[in-house]
């Protein structure tokens, strides 16, 4: 009785936040849930069980198994490619140099702008006659077909989202970095230890949290991977560049096929669940590292 | 004293909700339009807002509200809108292959037969018919597109070349220039997955006698027309840019108006009204337009009209339909051509005016005329995306052609099973 009267205060203060949420994002994902088990005419009104039907057509289809390797790929090398990056930016900056107060606002700018500029950015420069291939060519080196070459196209798409958001990665790890008490690199420098020794036993051991929390927000977002995809691709050439979103957008909005839309989401949460797992146990629940 | 505070409070916290309501009551009241368009952004739009201006210049109290959209986000509100009868919109605007869909689920109003006449190209006004070109009107033609193929005629000139009128002509004219001027591509087109691709490999595909669906319904893409069809565009792919896949129509315009580009497979009037603009265009006066080449069948322009539709639950349908019979008259569209948008009256393309700013009018009548729907079928959209990803499978080496056409086939197959 007391717990309870202690607790329906807190209780009632979140109620609508709750509320909210549930309408929000619970009532989503269960009908999406419900409907990929179903075979919906979204025109017609009409819908039939088909039980795990739209689980396996998924399976059969090649353009889906494509789309989460495309996924996977574009999200494991980009997020460690902006993870790796924002280290050795952050350890440059950490250091004292001319010209780092100017240098430091270029650096984040990328992150500060739409990925629709980006695209739009980047789609002038990947032009076969673009600026790229210009400046490849000032340099006797042969063009490349950076969006209309199957094998190129997702490394293009990568190359641009690690040059708008390293900078978040190097931001979480310069603020990791900072905080390490000068004393503790001093002292090890004074018993003897050289710069790659205090790196990679001091430095390294101390910033693994921020590193962690960087690469999973890093993963969590490039694996929900879209406008990029949209602005510069379209998916394409043929489905090279199709990711899980792309295609769960194709079926769901432009083909409505809603029940195998939803089974392609329905996957795409459980994966997305392992990644928010992951960072929910390795940055919020362990504690800090004394 | 307190309790006097208490009051005060109380009183300005009512003052403050009171404004709130009646703001958002203004907000709610100003919100609401006499008559909602919803149509393409573009050029489409541009002579969409000079329409409504014209329109309002004639009913000075009506207030007109006008949503201009991009293609793949147009159809997806219009489906999810008409779908719902949320009756958002009062009059829409819809490309000819999503009509078919949208005149079967019954989400169109009729129109009266009385607002078409006989100056309006027949083909485009079937087009807004259902079930068939004898069946109800459900939507009138507003832009008359019609698929052309451009060539240069300086270029086919200094090589001595004829106009080409097969597929094979059109090959050897790219293999010709591309050869002797390695800056000049042979040809180019939209190689863009999706509606690109599969609007530039149709009319070859008809041309060569073949269709995506035959007589009866079923797909007739695994079919010795359809594999000669792709291997002539795979053989014209190689005097094209190089990154010709990922081309739409920005880049195909501006090849053919740098003037390094001496084909294009696919020009839609509506995209090049600037092409003899002295200030945008090096080849003013140059480049022609024809109807597309034949190869066993005879040329076959493949229509791609705009058309205007009231839905079912429009709230304004007698302004509505007021405003689309303001559209469709000669002095409008006459108005809206001057823009650039391609009109759907024979009278506005004899307009003297009119064919000496667009040379190429009275050939984009015949073609209009002579022009072929795409397969009318309610999940166009689909079919097309899966073509589309097969053919630029082929196109970049990712699949072999035939089995590339033959997979399309079994897909589009079994999405008209649905």
């Amino acid at each position: 009785m007391n717990a309870l009267r202690r607790h329906l205060p807190l209780f009632v203060l979140t109620s609508p936040a709750l509320c909210v949420l549930a309408v929000l994002a619970l009532y989503p994902i269960a009908q999406v849930l419900i409907d990929s088990f179903f075979q919906v005419d979204y025109a017609a009104h009409s819908r039939q069980f088909v039980g795990l039907t739209n689980y396996r057509t998924l399976l059969d289809d090649r353009v889906f198994a494509g789309s989460v390797f495309n996924t996977l790929h574009f999200s494991i090398v980009a997020s460690l490619a902006e993870v790796g990056l924002g280290l050795g930016l952050a350890l440059l900056f950490r250091r004292t140099f001319a010209g780092k107060r100017i240098a430091l606002p270029l650096l984040i700018l990328p992150m500060m702008l739409s990925t629709l500029v980006c695209s739009s950015i980047w789609r002038g420069w990947f032009n076969y006659s673009g600026f790229l291939n210009s400046l490849l060519a000032s340099v006797n080196c042969a063009p490349v077909e950076w969006l209309s070459n199957p094998h190129m196209a997702m490394w293009s798409l990568i190359l641009v989202d690690v040059w708008q958001w390293t900078p978040m990665a190097f931001l979480i790890i310069l603020a990791g970095l900072q905080a390490i008490p000068e004393e503790i690199l001093e002292a090890a420098h004074v018993d003897g230890a050289s710069a790659w020794q205090r790196f990679w036993q001091i430095t390294l051991p101390l910033i693994s949290r921020q590193l962690m929390l960087a690469l999973l927000l890093r993963s969590i977002d490039t694996f929900k991977l879209f406008d990029k995809v949209y602005a510069l691709t379209g998916g394409g050439p043929g489905n090279a560049t199709q990711t899980l979103s792309t295609y769960i957008y194709e079926q769901g909005f432009q083909f409505f096929n809603v029940g195998p839309a939803s089974a392609a989401s329905v996957f795409m949460l459980l994966i997305a669940g392992v990644l928010v797992a992951l960072y929910v146990r390795e940055v919020i629940c362990k504690p800090a590292a004394q | 004293m307190q309790e006097t505070g208490e009051i005060m409070n109380f009183k300005k916290m009512s003052l403050a909700l009171c404004a709130a309501c009646l703001l958002s009551l203004t907000t709610v009241s100003a919100g609401a339009a006499d008559l909602v368009v919803v149509g393409r952004d573009d050029v489409y739009g541009r002579a969409l807002t000079e329409a409504v201006n014209g329109f309002v210049k004639l009913h000075p109290n009506t207030d007109i509200e006008l949503l201009k959209l991009p293609n793949a986000n147009l159809y997806q509100k219009l489906k999810l809108s008409l779908r719902e009868s949320t009756g958002d919109y009062d009059l829409v605007m819809m490309d000819d292959t999503w009509a078919p869909e949208f005149m079967a689920n019954g989400w169109l109003k009729p129109l009266p037969a009385s607002m078409v006449d006989a100056d309006m190209v027949q083909s485009t006004v079937d087009l807004g018919r259902y079930p068939d070109a004898k069946g109800a009107l459900y939507a009138l033609p507003m832009v008359g597109n019609v698929e052309m193929f451009a060539y240069r005629r300086d270029l086919l000139t200094k090589y001595k070349l004829q106009p080409p009128r097969s597929w094979d002509d059109v090959l050897k004219v790219a293999q010709t220039i591309h050869t002797a001027d390695k800056t000049i591509s042979g040809v180019v087109f939209r190689g863009a997955k999706g509606n690109p691709i599969v609007t530039g490999f149709l009319p070859i595909l008809w041309a060569y006698g073949g269709d995506v669906f035959d007589k009866d319904g079923r797909v007739a893409l695994d079919t010795p027309q359809a594999r000669a069809a792709l291997k002539t565009l795979l053989a014209l792919k190689a005097y094209a840019p190089k990154d010709v896949d990922v081309y739409g129509a920005a880049e195909v315009r501006d090849a053919l108006q740098k003037g390094v580009a001496a084909q294009s497979i696919e020009v839609w009037p509506a995209w090049v009204p600037t092409l003899d603009d002295a200030g945008v265009s090096q080849v003013v006066g140059q480049v022609a337009l024809q109807a597309p080449p034949g190869q066993v069948s005879g040329p076959a322009p493949m229509l791609g009209i705009w058309q205007m539709g009231i839905p079912k639950d429009a709230p304004h349908a007698k302004l509505a339909q007021d405003f689309l019979a303001y559209l469709s008259t000669r002095e409008t569209q006459t108005r809206l051509a001057l823009i650039g948008l391609p009109p759907t009256r024979k009278s506005v393309f004899q307009d003297p005016e009119l064919v000496r700013r667009f040379r190429w009018y009275p050939d984009q009548l015949k073609a209009l005329e002579a022009g072929r729907p795409r397969p009318r079928v309610k999940n166009w959209s689909e079919v097309e995306s899966i073509l589309g990803d097969y053919l630029q499978l082929a196109m970049t080496d990712q699949m072999a052609p035939d089995a590339a056409l033959k997979e399309a086939a079994q897909k589009i197959a079994k999405a008209q099973v649905k």
